[in-house]
């Protein structure tokens, strides 16, 4: 929350003042990177033994062309605090899958990949989520008083850090909504975070309506994964003149004999509240 | 001890008066009895001069004989006066303003007055006079001090919605910005595009680029030092004007005629200023009140107190608000101890505070920065060739950088107060004004500045003594690990700095129109602004040096070329500049500023260089007056790891500053057709600023990614436009008390769209990226009407 406070502010200042169009510009061209988008979700009160890593390419920026997928590699996920191993099988499309994976709270998991003589590892902790204590629609809360917007209520641990990441999606809009959060100001209280979508003509947004429907994903994140997407989240939100200079995004796949020729993305291993809300 | 020793070592030897006697006085301006700053006073037989100081003191020594004393001051008729220099003697002057005459020349700068500037060896100096500022072209009408620095060689901003202002590649928080001597730590209004300075209630402003004075300390870039009327006391007097952002009055009048007067000025915007376009409940405005009175108690003695007041109120449609501002005031006590020797001695209290009430979120936010500074400075005018300025300065600040309070009984808020920090600076300075030969002269100081952290809160330590490591395995940098606090009582001192910083200049006159000078400063700041935005904003906040924030020092040295052509009808001024300065903070990578307790995690100590070359040209007579400024430069950073390790912001290479401008080009001019019209124009070239932009993308957690090259290493499209102003004064006006104006202005006349800054995004509907500009001022009509009672 508090990271977003500053940036409300100063949106709403300019976009007062300010206006904006869509303009051609150049831009330096980096040669293709290996990207790992290693995500391990397990969702509350499954099995969790389905899981797909997808690897790609970095593409020029403005290149309109489908994701380039990177076939051929061989993708393992290793639990190290119980030594169980899962290979994940090349589907040919970049996604890389098992049906055998077993997520066990607090363990720690790598990734190993080799691809293209290279091989990349990644640790991570698979981190739990708290339920959600409700789903509620509401006009009054929010930025604007008339409009719908869907709340999630839920209580943070008390005494311990927590980070969570919402990935909130409209059936229907190509793009979701990702947040992230953490209980830095608000720990061990009952927390509600809302989701609403104003009216904006430049891109064409309109406000939730009865009969929309919001598909929910609530993670429980770790500490490097947050100020990951703390840094991959407010790059991806323009602000304008008072936007901090964007940085290099570093995730925890590296390249342990050529350092420089990191990955892209991340390797996630969480615990993920899914559900939806229909907006009556 | 030992420091005032030598002090009163130099101070003697100075002495060595025989024959010689001493003018002295106060300079004035006969119709409103304001004192003026910088009026040259020369006896021309003995070429001989002195410049009158802040309070309009001047002193003037010379062996016996008969003189002609001249009094000169730009825009007042010049004064003079056959003595008899038997006897020291006080001598006011009364100055009376240069009239206009109807279609004739009008004589802007009066010639002796160059011929000293020429002679002192301060150089890297600009002081505009209000008149000049209020008929340059400017947004809305809004007459800016802040705005119209930026049209001379070597200072430049982001850009509209920019505050503050960087001059020779420093930073903003660099800037030392005094009124009335007191701190001002926000210049700008609306986020920049006002600044703070009502113009009505402004008597002048000096802008001191480089070879700072040995009396100014604390900033490491520059100091820009206005000064507020003392109001008028011979008579009555009414300003004001009406615009289309704000409107102004100014009441002046004596209390006691001659002995003491008055000013109070007020300037507020309308509410819901331009915001209608927008939404139905926003709403932006802002106001400021100027205070000043002055009384003389007698001829030795004269008292001064002022203030200053302002606000911005912003609402965004019951969801937060926002207010913040600048509180200033200041008590004065001018005591003329001889004929000789000048003391003003200052009380000064600033606060700068701002308030956020996150009604949406249900808890309300308020930071500070508070500061009591005693000052007590002297000007002794110990002979006709030496000149001793000396004094001493201490602060007491008090930062409070963020409260959070919960403002519902749901907030799901936890109240918070992070670390009230606390410090002392003092600052103990000579310099010495010394004319070696005719063309030679030479000004040398010294300042001692001390920088106390002080107790009264626990300082984190850290595993290793590192607050930033590196971490090597994934590249990036992270906060280090605590081991614990260290309470440190009040009263005491958590860390303490000492620096002693030399300032020199030299004035070598090639002949009697033209000089070369040089001069070297090293300057230490102690006190940083938190701001890892590419514009500083309201909301940043200021934090003393301490165990892990080291002060920032740095040099400048400086060359110029100045002349006076044709009779002083133009002037010529190069100057080449080389600056660096160590200790400069950078962030890292997705540093969080933000109600951040620990600072320290998330900065590396940089260090920065910047080198230039200005040129400035400039009309001082005829119908057609103006300048011609331009600056060729180059200002970078270097961050290394240091004791975080690994390489550093940007691997440890030098990049550009966000403040970096190639080129920066601005012509600005005034014609006076007639008595009743007159016409300005300015016109601004300045290379677009050092941005960072994508090289690539990816596709990750469905959206599309954005990675980025190196840091600043492309820049936005050049910035330019093209302002014009006119301004009539109707022919009713002769012969009656009631004057008025009219202005009509036009602010970028060809509607360019200068970006203030390009963002990379994904079209939510197409899904493809694009890059997106951000323009803040189209073309702006205005028009002001002023008036005078």
């Amino acid at each position: 929350m508090k990271y977003l406070y500053k940036y409300i502010v100063i949106f709403a200042l300019i976009n007062l003042y300010a206006c904006t169009d869509v303009i051609d510009v150049e831009v330096p061209e980096a040669p293709p990177r290996l990207v790992i988008e290693a995500s391990l979700d397990w969702e509350k009160g499954t099995t969790g033994n389905e899981q797909s890593i997808k690897l790609s390419l970095s593409t020029p920026y403005f290149d309109s062309e489908d994701i380039v997928s990177a076939n051929g590699a061989l993708v393992t996920v290793t639990n190290t605090t119980v030594n169980e191993s899962f290979t994940f099988t090349d589907q040919g499309n970049g996604n890389y899958t098992t049906t055998l994976f077993i997520p066990r709270l607090n363990n720690e998991y790598t990734l190993e990949v080799q691809y293209n003589n290279e091989s990349y590892i990644a640790h991570e902790t698979l981190t739990s989520i708290v339920p959600l204590d409700a789903i509620y629609q509401s006009t009054e809360k929010g930025f604007d008083t008339e409009a719908l917007e869907v709340n999630l209520d839920f209580t943070d641990p008390p005494n311990i850090e927590n980070f969570y990441l919402f990935n909130f999606k409209k059936q229907g809009d190509l793009l979701p909504d990702l947040f992230n959060f953490s209980d830095d100001f608000v720990d061990g209280n009952e927390i509600s975070v809302f989701y609403e979508k104003l009216e904006d003509e430049k891109i064409n947004q309109v406000e939730f309506e009865p009969g929309d429907v919001v598909e929910i994903y609530f993670y429980g994140i770790s500490k490097q994964y947050f100020n990951f997407m703390q840094l991959l989240i407010s790059q991806s939100i323009p602000s304008g003149p008072f936007s901090t200079t964007p940085a290099a995004l570093r995730g925890n796949c590296t390249n342990p004999t050529n350092p420089n020729n990191y990955a892209f993305g991340y390797f996630r291993v969480t615990e993920v509240v899914v559900d939806s809300y229909t907006f009556q | 001890m030992k420091k005032l020793g030598i002090l009163f070592l130099l101070f003697t030897s100075a002495l060595f008066s025989q024959e010689n006697f001493t003018i002295s006085g106060t300079v004035k301006d006969a119709k409103n009895g304001e004192t003026a700053f910088g009026a040259s006073v020369y006896l021309e037989e003995a070429t001989i001069g002195s410049m009158s100081n802040e309070y309009g003191f001047y002193s003037i020594t010379a062996p016996k004989g008969v003189y002609t004393l001249i009094i000169s001051y730009i825009g007042y008729e010049d004064i003079r006066k056959e003595i008899v220099l038997d006897k020291d003697q006080k001598i006011n002057i009364d100055l009376l303003e240069a009239a206009t005459q109807l279609d004739e020349v009008v004589v802007e700068s009066s010639s002796a007055s160059d011929k000293l500037n020429i002679r002192t060896p301060q150089m890297s100096v600009a002081t505009v006079k209000i008149s000049t500022i209020k008929q340059i072209p400017v947004a809305f009408g809004e007459v800016d001090i802040i705005k119209s620095i930026q049209l001379l060689p070597g200072v430049t901003n982001g850009g509209e919605g920019s505050a503050g202002f960087n001059v020779r590649g420093g930073a903003v928080d660099q800037n030392l910005v005094l009124l009335d001597e007191a701190i001002i730590y926000n210049t700008s209004h609306l986020l920049g595009f006002f600044s703070v300075f009502n113009a009505d209630a402004i008597k002048d402003m000096t802008l001191y680029k480089g070879n700072i004075p040995a009396k100014y300390g604390g900033r490491v870039s520059a100091v820009l030092d206005v000064r507020q009327k003392d109001g008028n006391s011979k008579n009555l007097n009414l300003t004001g004007g009406i615009g289309s952002i704000s409107s102004r009055i100014a009441i002046e009048s004596p209390i006691v005629k001659d002995k003491g007067s008055f000013l109070i000025a007020g300037r507020g915007s309308y509410a819901h200023l331009f915001l209608k376009l927008a939404d139905k409940d926003d709403s932006a405005s802002f106001y400021d009140l100027n205070l000043k009175t002055n009384y003389t108690l007698n001829d030795k003695n004269k008292m001064f107190v002022s203030g200053y007041f302002g606000r911005d109120n912003f609402n965004f449609g019951g969801a937060f608000e926002s207010s913040y501002g600048n509180a200033s005031a200041n008590v004065r006590w001018n005591h003329v101890f001889s004929d000789k020797l000048f003391s003003n001695a200052s009380v000064i209290y600033s606060n700068y505070d701002y308030d956020l009430e996150l009604n949406l979120f249900e808890f309300d936010w308020v930071s500070s920065i508070k500061n009591y500074n005693a000052k007590y400075d002297f000007n002794y005018y110990a002979s006709n060739t030496f000149k001793l300025d000396f004094g001493v300065s201490a602060i007491y600040y008090h930062f409070d950088p963020g409260k959070i309070n919960p403002t519902t009984e749901t907030s799901a808020i936890n109240y918070l107060e992070l670390d009230q920090k606390l410090a002392f600076e003092s600052g103990i300075y000579i310099n010495a004004e010394h004319k070696l030969t005719d063309n030679l002269t030479t000004s040398y100081g010294l300042r001692f500045s001390s920088f106390w952290r002080l107790g009264g809160q626990p300082i984190t330590n850290y595993k290793n003594n590192q607050p930033v490591v590196y971490n090597e395995a994934l590249g990036i940098y992270q906060a280090g690990i605590p081991t614990g606090d260290t309470e440190h009582p009040k009263g005491e001192s958590i860390e303490s700095f000492n620096n002693l910083e030399p300032r020199v200049g030299l004035s070598y006159q090639l002949n009697s129109n033209s000089s070369v000078k040089v001069g070297y400063s090293r300057t230490a700041q102690y006190i940083h602004l938190l701001s890892n935005t590419a514009s500083v904003t309201p909301l940043d906040v200021w934090t003393p040096s301490g165990p892990y924030i080291k002060p920032q020092l740095s040099n400048q040295y400086a060359v110029g070329y100045f002349k006076n052509i044709l009779d002083k009808a133009y002037s010529l001024e190069v100057e080449s500049y080389y600056k660096t300065a160590n200790n400069r903070i950078d962030y890292i990578d997705g540093s969080n500023l933000i109600g951040n307790n620990n600072i320290e995690t998330e900065i590396l100590n940089g260090e920065s260089r910047a080198y230039g070359l200005e040129l400035l040209i400039k009309k001082n007579k005829g119908k057609l007056t103006g300048w011609f400024a331009y600056t060729l430069s180059k200002t970078e950073q270097q961050t290394l790891g240091g004791s975080a390790g690994g390489p550093g912001i940007n691997n440890g290479n030098w990049y550009n500053s966000a403040h970096d401008r190639t080129h920066d080009l601005s012509i600005t001019g005034n014609y006076q057709l007639n008595k009743k019209w007159s016409f300005g124009a300015n016109f601004i070239y300045q290379t677009g600023r050092p941005v960072t932009y994508p090289n690539g993308q990816y596709q990750y957690e469905g959206i599309s990614i954005a990675s980025y090259s190196d840091r600043n290493s492309e820049r936005l499209t050049a910035y330019h436009r093209l302002d014009l102003m006119s301004t009539f004064i109707p022919k009713k006006n002769e012969g009656r008390r009631w004057q008025s104006e009219w202005k009509f202005g036009i602010y970028n006349l060809y509607n360019r769209k200068n970006a203030a800054a390009i963002s990379f995004g994904q079209n939510k509907e197409t899904g493809s990226n694009e890059a997106t500009r951000t323009a803040i001022f189209g073309i702006i009509p205005s028009i002001t009407y002023n008036f005078k009672f």
